[in-house]
């Protein structure tokens, strides 16, 4: 996984695979000037940034590798993670890996009200990742097997630490891989696949575990139930107290060209219909020079519209 | 020896809090065998004023003397000093610490037998010796056991101005024969000197509680630890309290170290766990915001064996920032606790009978919701708990002196919650 990271000194300033901000000259991993110290970006000058990630004048804490990550396999494949504005941590996972034309994505979004949710949504996308990339022929197989051992991570992790095992660590999970023009895909929770076709309806793939989505289906008014508090309260996640994890999985063979989109609620929070989220994405790919720069600018969309909860964003273009 | 810091709090703090409260949790394994990697010095005080005469209090405390001289070591240093109007050395020779072996013990046992009742209460002077002979050893872990009977004879202030000149310098811990003594004096002493105090109100019990002070004593492998606190700048500490086995404000003793940092001494250590409450003011963040209010090591010297990070995470989810942290809540109830309780004695003392009731109510009702029964136990010697859940009590007719003041040196003493949030 390719990653760079944004420049925490000079926040529009991006350069992708750089080892430097090319504006700054800020080494971009930690976001220091090339050869000094860290430098808090909070106070200055003044701070240095200790071993353990705060500044030892005023305490805040320096920007982390998760906060802002992004995977580059363009042409086939992209993929963003962002900590968004009002979040103080990255509680979002994301996996990719492309072999040739194929692909395997994970989307994973910790639970907040949970204990450790980043580390919930770490293990769970790399364990399912892993899975992904072996497996047989049967995708919607693969996929619920690779949500099955992520499940069995995240619950795993529970019995490390007497705090998780009082609030159990956990996330939610979308998956997909894509073998030639086949696609298959799974989900427990509220993380979305969309199919974007170039022209024409775009669908959205997964159906929420969530409240809205059960009260909806009860005949509630859709704008009532997503007004509602609950609406976001999610009635799957993976986690020790979930459960038997039971991932839905399909596989799809669109026939058409298009787009292949993997998102936590970060972004589709603010792209609710199907309809709207197709055309921001198509115009996002239209007016990128390449497929990083147009996840990159979902993630810059959603963050304008509030950044209210960690984004993450994966796009994988199918072609007939 | 091994130690662990581990702390416990609700980090998320709604938009413009600034009070960040954890506990923090220390724990030694006595690894190395729980051997002591520094020397170590114990004197025992014993008052000898005329008053310890009744009750056949002399002769327990001979006992008692003899009891704690058996559980010292073979090669502690040891002091044995008399407590008259001014402090005597017993054993060995004036000026001398005596290195335990069968032969000193024995020689120590058979000096014990002089000891005589006839004189007065000079606390301060017996505090003082002892701190002269602590000096020929500095490094050691340093332990006296001062036992009385009675309240200190010295001209005001006199104790006060040596507990200023001494106090932190070793550790003492202090036991009250009898019920003429004054609870608030001694645990003036043990504050002081970081030491514990407690009521021995039949003479027959001081040779068991001399033994478990010794023993105890004896547990200890490290002469000085100290908690050392970093907080970020513009940031003011409200407290560091140690609230777990007994409550221990630390606040005052807080001496300077480098740059926003300060050492708070927690005496010396064996295998054991204690908690510590840190409260901290920050200036407010804005949401996503995320700072570290304190970075707390345990330290030894210039060695730092643990470290734990106290944290802040502005959030406008308010069902995070209303959490509440059950360890925190725990502690701050058993502070209260310790605090209803000596405001209850001091208004019943005081003849406020009407205060005393509603200040034991609330004792009974912490020391019931947070399962406190020894507290709860010792309560009902002063009170008749009508109904623990709401606080209702009636103040007993007669109440024994001694209840009242076991009450009272114990009222600091709390106890654990399950370790989960």
């Amino acid at each position: 996984m390719t990653v760079s990271l944004e420049c925490a000194a000079c926040a529009d300033e991006r350069a992708a695979g750089a080892a430097f901000c090319e504006s700054c000259g800020r080494t971009l991993a930690t976001g220091s000037p090339a050869g000094a110290g860290p430098q808090c970006q909070a106070c200055g000058p003044a701070g240095a940034v200790d071993a353990d990630g705060y500044c030892g004048t005023c305490g805040m804490l320096a920007a982390r590798p998760r906060d802002h990550a992004e995977a580059d396999s363009s042409p086939v494949a992209a993929a963003v993670t962002d900590r968004g504005l009002r979040h103080h941590r990255n509680e979002d996972a994301m996996w990719l890996a492309v072999r040739g034309a194929d692909a395997d994505a994970v989307v994973c979004d910790g639970v907040s009200a949970s204990y450790d949710p980043d580390v919930a949504s770490a293990v769970a996308a790399e364990a399912a990742g892993k899975v992904l990339a072996a497996g047989g022929d049967d995708l919607a197989g693969r996929i619920a097997e690779a949500i099955t051992a992520a499940g069995a991570a995240v619950a795993e992790l529970a019995r490390t630490d007497p705090r998780r095992a009082a609030s159990n660590p956990a996330c939610t999970i979308v998956a997909a891989c894509v073998r030639g023009t086949e696609v298959g895909y799974g989900w427990v929770g509220d993380s979305r696949a969309y199919w974007v076709p170039e022209q024409g309806e775009a669908r959205q793939l997964t159906e929420d575990d969530s409240w809205a989505t059960h009260a909806i289906a009860l005949g509630v008014d859709p704008q009532s139930a997503w007004n509602d508090p609950k609406a976001h309260a999610i009635t799957a996640w993976l986690g020790a107290d979930a459960g038997p994890v039971r991932p839905r999985t399909d596989t799809l063979r669109p026939g058409e060209a298009g787009i292949l989109v993997l998102c936590s609620d970060g972004l589709w929070n603010y792209l609710t219909e199907p309809a709207e989220l197709a055309s921001t994405v198509r115009a996002a790919v239209r007016e990128a020079p390449d497929l990083i720069s147009a996840a990159r600018s979902l993630v810059t969309f959603a963050n304008d519209a509030g950044g209210a909860d960690n984004i993450t964003v994966v796009l994988v273009p199918i072609h007939t | 020896m091994a130690y662990t810091a581990e702390a416990f709090q609700n980090e998320f703090l709604a938009l413009g809090a600034t009070e960040v409260n954890a506990i923090v949790t220390v724990t030694s394994s006595g690894a190395e065998g729980g051997r002591r990697t520094a020397g170590a010095t114990e004197i025992i005080i014993v008052d000898c004023s005329g008053s310890m005469q009744a009750e056949g209090r002399m002769i327990a405390a001979r006992q008692a003397a003899k009891a704690a001289v058996n559980c010292i070591d073979d090669g502690v240093r040891f002091a044995i000093v008399a407590g008259v109007s001014t402090a005597q050395q017993l054993f060995p020779a004036p000026g001398q610490l005596a290195v335990a072996t069968p032969e000193t013990r024995a020689q120590a046992v058979h000096a014990i037998d002089r000891l005589q009742a006839n004189g007065g209460t000079a606390m301060g002077a017996w505090l003082k010796l002892a701190h002269q002979l602590f000096a020929q050893r500095p490094g050691d872990i340093q332990h006296a056991i001062l036992l009385t009977d009675g309240e200190n004879g010295e001209y005001k202030g006199y104790l006060e101005s040596v507990l200023q000149e001494i106090g932190g310098s070793f550790t003492c811990d202090c036991r009250g024969v009898g019920t003429n003594w004054t609870v608030s004096e001694l645990r003036k002493i043990a504050t002081a000197m970081l030491g514990t105090v407690d009521i021995v109100a039949r003479p027959q019990d001081l040779a068991a509680a001399f033994e478990q002070m010794m023993t105890a004593a004896m547990g200890k492998t490290s002469a000085d630890v100290q908690l050392k606190v970093w907080t970020p700048v513009n940031s003011t500490i409200r407290f560091v309290k140690q609230v777990e086995p007994q409550m221990v404000d630390l606040t005052g003793k807080r001496i300077e170290d480098g740059p926003r940092a300060g050492r708070y001494p927690l005496g010396s250590w064996g295998s054991e766990s204690r908690d510590y409450h840190v409260c901290v003011d920050v200036t407010a963040g804005a949401a996503g915001d995320e700072m570290l209010a304190a970075r707390v090591s345990v330290v030894e010297g210039d060695v730092v064996h643990a470290q734990s990070l106290v944290r802040a995470v502005w959030t406008d989810d308010s069902a995070l920032s209303a959490r509440i942290n059950r360890q925190v809540a725990h502690y701050t109830g058993q502070a209260e606790l310790a605090e209803v309780i000596q405001a209850g004695i001091e208004a019943r003392k005081a003849g406020d009978d009407r205060t005393a009731t509603l200040k034991f109510g609330r004792a009974a009702q912490l020391a019931h919701q947070s399962g406190n029964k020894a507290t709860e136990e010792l309560l009902s010697t002063v009170v008749e708990i009508e109904d623990a859940e709401t606080g209702t009590v009636r103040l007993r007719r007669r109440i024994e002196a001694a209840d009242e003041m076991a009450l009272d040196t114990r009222s600091t003493k709390t106890v654990r919650v399950g370790r989960g949030q």
